[in-house]
């Protein structure tokens, strides 16, 4: 049957064709959408599986994984930088290896379109010593699940699945199984401590020579599997491109376009490499050129003088690929002459930018506007850390960005190496309860006095809105208790379209912070404006207008508040895009210093 | 037969639900397509560029010099994208009044925004408009308008009519417009 999916669509039909019925992960763009609708396949087939969010990578990792051990077929989906957050229990569950199946997903985003790095999880399986397979498309990802799958229970490892954006975000025509075999697998777990429980040296020592014997079978199986049957397309010129994922369909559309003789031969299991045996056919050929995303993984395992790619400066070594950096690569391995097919005039003047901002209506902007108000810049720090929230940088409220989590803990570092200034960190919901519970129970024990607001929107916004555990536990699990049960009172504002009313609690949050020996914490109860099962209770619709009369360009809205309606008009006065508008009305009491702003009386929308 | 559109705009307009009418309608035509989007970290209100490739290809992505055709849900996103456009026979549909300026590639502008606010059409589907005026004025858009009625039914029955009702009112005023 064919059908038009998108990548990450097409892995959670593959995973449900594969008989996977335990998911488990933690959103991260580009990754997100493979839970979510593997949740929907589950739901429209009605198959019993178990697919639901865990509160960070690590923890979806191990639950996979156990399940993995006791029989089942598994997934854990991630992003590339929640596989370092999974990464202490992955180095050891690649030597203890697993019963079932299980199938480490972990989507790489070349190019830091929505990342803080551009790390290669390739390269991370290298580390972990698993196989790892490189889809090019959506259609090659929906196979290569199942193939996973299918490697995992017959060498009895975790096989990783490296989608990059360019696959989990793109759509193609997929040819999908018509009929649904899927069986729940019993998990059953069979005792067996020397293996599951192996205590060092000696047992973790054995499992480490037996990894290495798995990996040797792997490399064959690679070499029969996916790279003897291409060599009949080999010998046909002197250039060799060695690919792997999305880089092989930029080359493969470049050597088509530009009449690049050059033979290609695509590494679907970048690791582990059977090296010897491709070596063995580069004899043919004068240049060998590496082409793949991000990091040299594939160079890295092979050696040949022939061997052009990222360490020898012929390919580029950051951000994602483009048919003009593959034709840079030959014109540097001195395989074509250089040529501006590529190449276009961009538009020549200067046009207004669009830096990522919080969207229109979204309560963070008050807490971040208000939060500049109440702590002035010059005698405060300003940690944050990984989520919608992170735009309230255009606001000027943020100082740092790190990771998951790390706004408690660099709170507590600042407190104590800048003791002189007050540090406001912020973080979300679903960030805290991710990592930031520990830090602040660091902070407690260590008595690190800061300010701590808890951006509370009851849902994982920035992925596209994934639930929480507070969401999908109201009363149950609650920020409060748990920021209670870290040793430290919680305060709680509940918002309000109000500036006035939002200043003041962090003014009472001032105070409280001067008799303070600790942190001091608030939860900000607060709503995505996109969420539309909260929001559309508690957004007013009341959409602003400007009047010109009382506007005197002062640029407080525009440089303070940035709210995206916001902007000059031609008269040099500002004025509100009634399309953008949300109708928060939180701009028309107390932002405008000349009470420009008013009420509209009947929207456009 | 082979054709890359770019489709840019700002993050709320719908540029993604374009994405997904063309390549359904590439699938009902038994044609191969591959798309994909480049949206950064904003949920709204950022710039938003889709890439949508009917034929033989291999990678989603479209690389400067390449687009047969651009639609731009807004005028500035418009001229952001346009290196993506083939330097001969590049074409842009454009949702702008008159002051989009002139630029070497043939431009079909319509002013969108205002007939919105005139209240002709809902803004929700500023996308599908623009849609329409593509189908009255790309003679080399490899979609007739049956083709793309069928695909925004396939994409979701529930609001098709509407959608296509708008689809017909922009082919009506496209085809009016110089």
């Amino acid at each position: 049957m064919k059908d038009i999916l998108m990548g990450n669509d097409a892995i959670a039909l593959a995973l449900i064709h594969a008989g996977v019925d335990m998911v488990s992960g933690y959103p991260g763009t580009p990754s997100s959408e493979i839970l979510g609708n593997f949740q929907k396949y589950k739901t429209k087939f009605g198959v019993e599986a178990y697919a639901q969010w865990a509160t960070n990578e690590k923890v979806g990792f191990e639950v996979a994984y156990a399940g993995a051990i006791a029989g089942k077929k598994t997934c854990a989906t991630m992003k590339q930088v929640g596989l370092n957050v999974a990464s202490d229990a992955l180095m050891s569950a690649s030597y203890i290896g697993l019963k079932g199946a299980m199938l480490l997903i972990s989507a790489d985003d070349p190019g830091f379109h929505s990342s803080q790095t551009e790390q290669d999880s390739r390269s991370f399986a290298k580390f972990a010593k698993i196989p790892v397979l490189d889809p090019a498309t959506p259609a090659e990802a929906y196979n290569m699940v199942k193939l996973g799958i299918k490697i995992s229970e017959k060498f009895e490892t975790i096989v990783m699945l490296r989608p990059v954006m360019r696959v989990c975000h793109a759509r193609e025509i997929c040819d999908v199984d018509d009929k649904l075999d899927f069986k729940p697998n019993t998990g059953e777990f069979k005792r067996d401590i020397p293996r599951f429980a192996a205590v060092p040296p000696a047992g973790r020592f054995r499992q480490g020579l037996e990894q290495f014997e798995r990996l040797e079978l792997i490399k064959e199986f690679n070499w029969s599997e996916f790279i003897k049957p291409q060599i009949k397309n080999l010998n046909k010129s002197k250039i060799l491109c060695l690919t792997s994922g999305t880089g092989h369909g930029y080359v493969k559309e470049c050597v088509g376009e530009m009449n690049i003789k050059a033979d290609i031969l695509k590494f679907d299991m970048p690791y582990p490499l059977p090296k010897e045996k491709i070596e063995a056919l580069f004899e043919h050929y004068e240049k060998v050129i590496v082409f793949e995303e991000t990091y040299p993984c594939i160079e890295e395992q092979l050696s040949s003088p022939k061997l052009y790619g990222k360490l020898n400066g012929t390919v580029h070594k950051i951000d994602e690929f483009s048919k003009d950096k593959v034709l840079n690569a030959f014109v540097n391995a001195k395989v074509v002459e250089s040529s501006d097919n590529y190449k276009n005039a961009k538009y020549d003047k200067e046009l207004p930018v669009r830096p990522p901002n919080l969207c229109p209506g979204c309560p963070h902007r008050d807490i971040y506007y208000s939060i500049m108000k109440v702590f002035k810049k010059k005698k405060s720090i300003y940690p944050s850390d990984i989520g919608c929230y992170t735009l309230g940088l255009n606001q000027g409220a943020i100082d740092t960005v790190l990771c998951m989590g790390g706004a408690v803990s660099m709170a507590s570092g600042f407190s104590i190496a800048d003791p002189n200034k007050t540090v406001v960190a912020t973080l979300g919901d679903s960030t805290f309860m991710h990592s930031g519970v520990s830090p602040l129970i660091n902070a407690v024990y260590q008595n690190h006095k800061f300010i701590l607001l808890i951006m509370d929107n009851s849902t994982t916004a920035m992925t596209g809105r994934q639930t929480t555990p507070q969401r999908s536990n109201p009363g149950t699990i609650d920020i409060k208790k748990l920021v209670e049960g870290c040793g430290v009172e919680c305060h709680e504002y509940i918002y309000e379209p109000n500036l006035d009313k939002t200043i003041s609690f962090l003014k009472m949050l001032q105070k409280k912070y001067e008799e303070a020996t600790g942190p001091v914490v608030a939860v900000m109860r607060e709503f995505c404006i996109l969420d539309k099962e909260r929001s559309s209770a508690m957004l007013p619709r009341i959409y602003a207008k400007v009047d010109e009369d009382k506007c005197v360009a002062c640029d407080i809205c525009t440089t303070q508040y940035k709210c995206p309606p916001m902007h000059y008009n031609e008269n040099h006065k500002i004025e509100i895009d009634p399309f953008l508008c949300v109708g928060c009305s939180a701009c028309i009491d107390d932002l405008c210093p000349t009470g420009a702003f008013e009420k509209v009386e009947e929207s456009v929308k | 037969m082979k054709y890359q559109v770019v489709i840019a705009g700002i993050g709320g307009q719908g540029a993604v639900f374009l994405v997904k009418v063309l390549s359904i309608a590439a699938s009902l035509n038994d044609q191969k397509c591959l798309g994909t989007e480049n949206h950064g970290m904003s949920q709204r209100g950022g710039q938003v560029s889709c890439y949508v490739k009917v034929g033989d290809f291999y990678s989603p992505a479209i690389d400067q010099g390449q687009a047969d055709l651009l639609i731009a849900l807004e005028g500035n996103e418009a001229l952001r994208n346009i290196q993506y456009l083939k330097r001969d026979g590049g074409t842009i549909i454009v949702n702008a009044d008159e002051n989009f300026p002139k630029t070497e590639y043939e431009t079909i502008k319509i002013d969108a925004f205002s007939k919105a606010k005139n209240r002709e059409f809902p803004i929700q589907a500023l996308n599908v408009y623009m849609l329409g005026v593509t189908l009255a004025r790309d003679s080399h858009f490899p979609f007739s308008q049956e083709n793309i009625e069928e695909a925004i039914r396939v994409m979701n029955p529930k609001v098709a009519e509407q959608n296509i009702g708008v689809l017909h009112l922009a082919i009506k005023d496209a085809k009016g417009i110089v």
